[in-house]
């Protein structure tokens, strides 16, 4: 424990690593959380072609948005539907960039009521300004049409089995409906953008804090004096990884701490048992904003954790700081980086990579398939990167305990 | 206590840098001398067991020290050539780290700690960063983490590099003091280090011990090899030339040349009572030896 301690406070007092700390948290919690709701997201707009012309007044904002969606009642029905399309209109067509749920309703038009498009329509308006309002009727038997025929798209081509199917119209049936409603777009906002980015962009700054965990002892010439030491090798070795997991979890709670009072200010906890299929209605999970946040947060804890493991491993394979540092960002950038030129399994599997994958996956209804069987594919987001860094770790130990060939 | 080397050997690909070399240590201060690229720091790095051989083993009290593992680390103090530290540790908390990882417990280390920084005057900047030290603090910081554990064996890597004289002869006195019933080996190529504090020299050269013995004994096997030749200034120089001219000291309008030679090489010159210097040089030459 001592020794732990130790090696912890060490890792700690690097200028580097505090210096690594802070940017990740004003990134991950200024950047992308405070001046996401005061300015660039939620802020009004009088210049819809940069969010740096929106007004830096998202909090007095939120509270309108609030009040405005507060007026439906708290249950999402067809005549709420409608009323909302009818009020958008009688305002003025206020826009649909800002974070007012007119966007949730247009994205629900387009959706659900294609058939009511006007094929004539020449100047491309948005279906929410023309549609006939006493036409937004059968919501959730269009929504249920809606989700049939993306799984039988996703069947056709191969993605889905009749299994899959049934086990995600399983899922779906749990929704309960009528839904909850409340303002959604805070909501969407954290779930779909701010927190489901937070995990790769914590990446490069625990590369850079623990690429140098083994490597670093090379570098600065102190292996061979450490290994020396009884307790030098493995016990150090042990040590020197638990500490580097306790960074990964430690920048995690800062950041995930950080985010939340962010939250907290901003939108509060209101709309927290609201079901996900508000933000895309082709989520099947049977899931509340809270219970997708909580898998959010622990995607990213997990990944953390995973690529901590992997960093590690790369630190301890290669002796030389500027190869485990390039080795240990490749994993992160590398596959989005070929993207589309590697075959559809390589893509599939490259998700696995901690913080590669998404946790907006909740939002979809991919499977994965394994001896035949199909898994939900957040289930296995969550558990594969971190069961990869857990992989990793013993191989870290074992090579820098072992004597030096040359 | 013992610590026997058995046909250590290390090779990295075709280049042999330790060939062969077997001997038997006892409690006392064994001197490694030999010029650089001779083989002494991958020797020392194998005796400390962080260095796998290409053949041959090494074994303390009769057990092979790569299966001792950390009974064997436990015993072991090292001071590697090029000491590596945290520059931003001050010198007392590097050397609590250090001891943490002996497996030194915290009381104990304490006491240790302050025991070394006085013994090695460096009580005073206890509390300053290790960057903000000179070569020599640097280096007797090195010397105080591998002394931590109170070892068994103590294997010092050029361990008076960087060090002025009154450091020197503290660290000479130092370690004479601290052999007593251990086994210390320090490699150097300051011949004079050794003479001092060594009762044992062990000379490598190309990855082998070409000589080994107590000083007096090594400086004898040169005795009628050795000279003094008293000769004008405007000869020296042909001389240097021609022999192995181990010293040059001015004396009024000549010089007095010490020369290495089997064979007398002036009737003029007069045998005189060799040293380890002398001995080095005979079997190294002036070149290899300043090599």
């Amino acid at each position: 424990m001592e020794l732990f301690v130790l090696e912890h406070k060490r890792l700690w007092r690097k200028t580097s690593v505090r210096i690594c700390v802070l940017l990740c948290f004003v990134y991950c919690v200024i950047y992308g959380g405070v001046l996401q709701y005061q300015w660039f997201v939620f802020g009004s707009s009088n210049d819809t072609t940069s969010a740096f012309g929106n007004n830096f007044d998202g909090y007095s904002m939120i509270q309108t948005y609030k009040e405005q969606a507060d007026k439906y009642g708290g249950v999402w029905t067809d005549e709420t539907f409608q009323q909302m399309v009818k009020d958008y209109n009688d305002l003025g067509r206020p826009g649909l960039q800002s974070g007012a749920d007119w966007q949730l309703a247009s994205g629900y038009l387009n959706q659900l009521y294609p058939e009511l498009a006007d094929p004539e329509n020449q100047t491309y308006q948005p279906l929410i300004h023309y549609v006939d309002t006493e036409k937004l009727t059968n919501f959730y038997e269009k929504r249920q049409e809606f989700l049939e025929y993306n799984m039988e798209v996703n069947r056709q081509n191969g993605l889905l089995t009749e299994d899959d199917v049934e086990t995600l119209r399983d899922m779906d049936s749990q929704v309960e409906e009528p839904y909850k409603y409340e303002w959604v777009q805070g909501w969407s906002n954290l779930l779909s953008t701010s927190l489901a980015s937070t995990g790769s962009s914590m990446a490069p700054y625990l590369a850079i804090v623990l690429a140098f965990t083994f490597s670093g002892e090379w570098h600065s010439n102190t292996a061979p004096l450490l290994h020396t030491t009884k307790h030098g090798w493995r016990k150090l070795a042990r040590v020197k990884v638990l500490s580097g997991l306790a960074f990964a979890a430690e920048l995690f709670t800062l950041v995930a701490v950080g985010q939340i009072v962010a939250q907290l200010i901003f939108l509060g906890t209101d709309g927290w048992d609201l079901p996900i299929q508000l933000i895309k209605l082709i989520a099947v999970a049977p899931w509340n904003m809270l219970q997708a946040e909580l898998y959010e947060l622990a995607f990213i804890l997990l990944g953390a954790i995973g690529y901590a493991g992997l960093v590690m491993l790369m630190s301890a394979l290669v002796k030389n700081n500027v190869l485990s540092l390039t080795f240990s960002l490749a994993f992160i950038y590398v596959p989005g980086l070929l993207g589309f030129y590697l075959p559809l399994w390589a893509q599939d599997a490259s998700q696995f990579i901690p913080l590669v994958g998404s946790p907006t996956d909740i939002f979809r209804m991919n499977m994965f398939h394994i001896f035949g069987k199909g898994i939900w594919m957040p289930y296995m987001l969550i558990i594969i990167p971190v069961l990869i860094g857990v992989v990793c770790i013993p191989f870290a130990i074992l090579k820098w305990s072992r004597r030096q060939k040359a | 206590m013992e610590l026997s080397i058995d046909r250590l050997t290390k090779h990295y690909g075709h280049k042999i840098a330790v060939d062969r070399v077997s001997a038997t240590l006892g409690p006392g201060v064994y001197g490694l001398l030999g010029a650089n690229g001779a083989g002494k720091t991958t020797l020392m790095r194998m005796l400390c067991s962080i260095l796998e051989p290409t053949s041959g083993e090494v074994r303390f009290n009769g057990k092979d020290v790569a299966s001792m593992g950390g009974a064997y680390r436990d015993v072991l103090g090292y001071l590697p050539q090029d000491f590596g530290y945290y520059p931003t540790y001050t010198a007392a908390e590097f050397l609590f780290y250090i001891a943490a990882l002996k497996g030194i417990p915290k009381d104990h280390a304490g006491k240790r700690v302050k025991e070394l920084l006085e013994m090695l005057d460096l009580a005073h900047v206890a509390n300053k960063k290790i960057k903000t030290f000179s070569g020599g603090m640097k280096q007797r910081v090195g010397i105080a983490q591998a002394l931590l554990n109170n070892p068994q064996v103590l294997i010092l890597d050029e361990p008076t590099s960087g060090l002025d004289p009154k450091e020197r002869v503290r660290l000479r006195n130092l370690l004479s003091e601290y052999a007593g019933n251990k086994i210390v080996i320090l490699s150097t190529h300051i011949v004079s280090d050794v003479e001092a504090i060594a009762d044992v020299v062990l000379v490598m050269n190309a990855g082998k011990i070409i000589l080994q013995g107590a000083v007096p004994e090594l400086a004898r096997q040169v005795a009628g090899s050795v000279w003094e030749l008293t000769v004008p200034k405007v000869l020296a120089r042909e001389w240097q030339e021609r022999v192995t001219v181990a010293n040059y000291r001015h004396e009024g309008d000549n010089v007095v040349l010490r020369i290495i030679s089997d064979e007398r090489p002036s009737d003029e010159a007069v045998a005189c009572e060799p040293t380890l210097d002398d001995a080095y040089l005979y079997y190294f030459g002036a070149e290899e030896a300043l090599r």
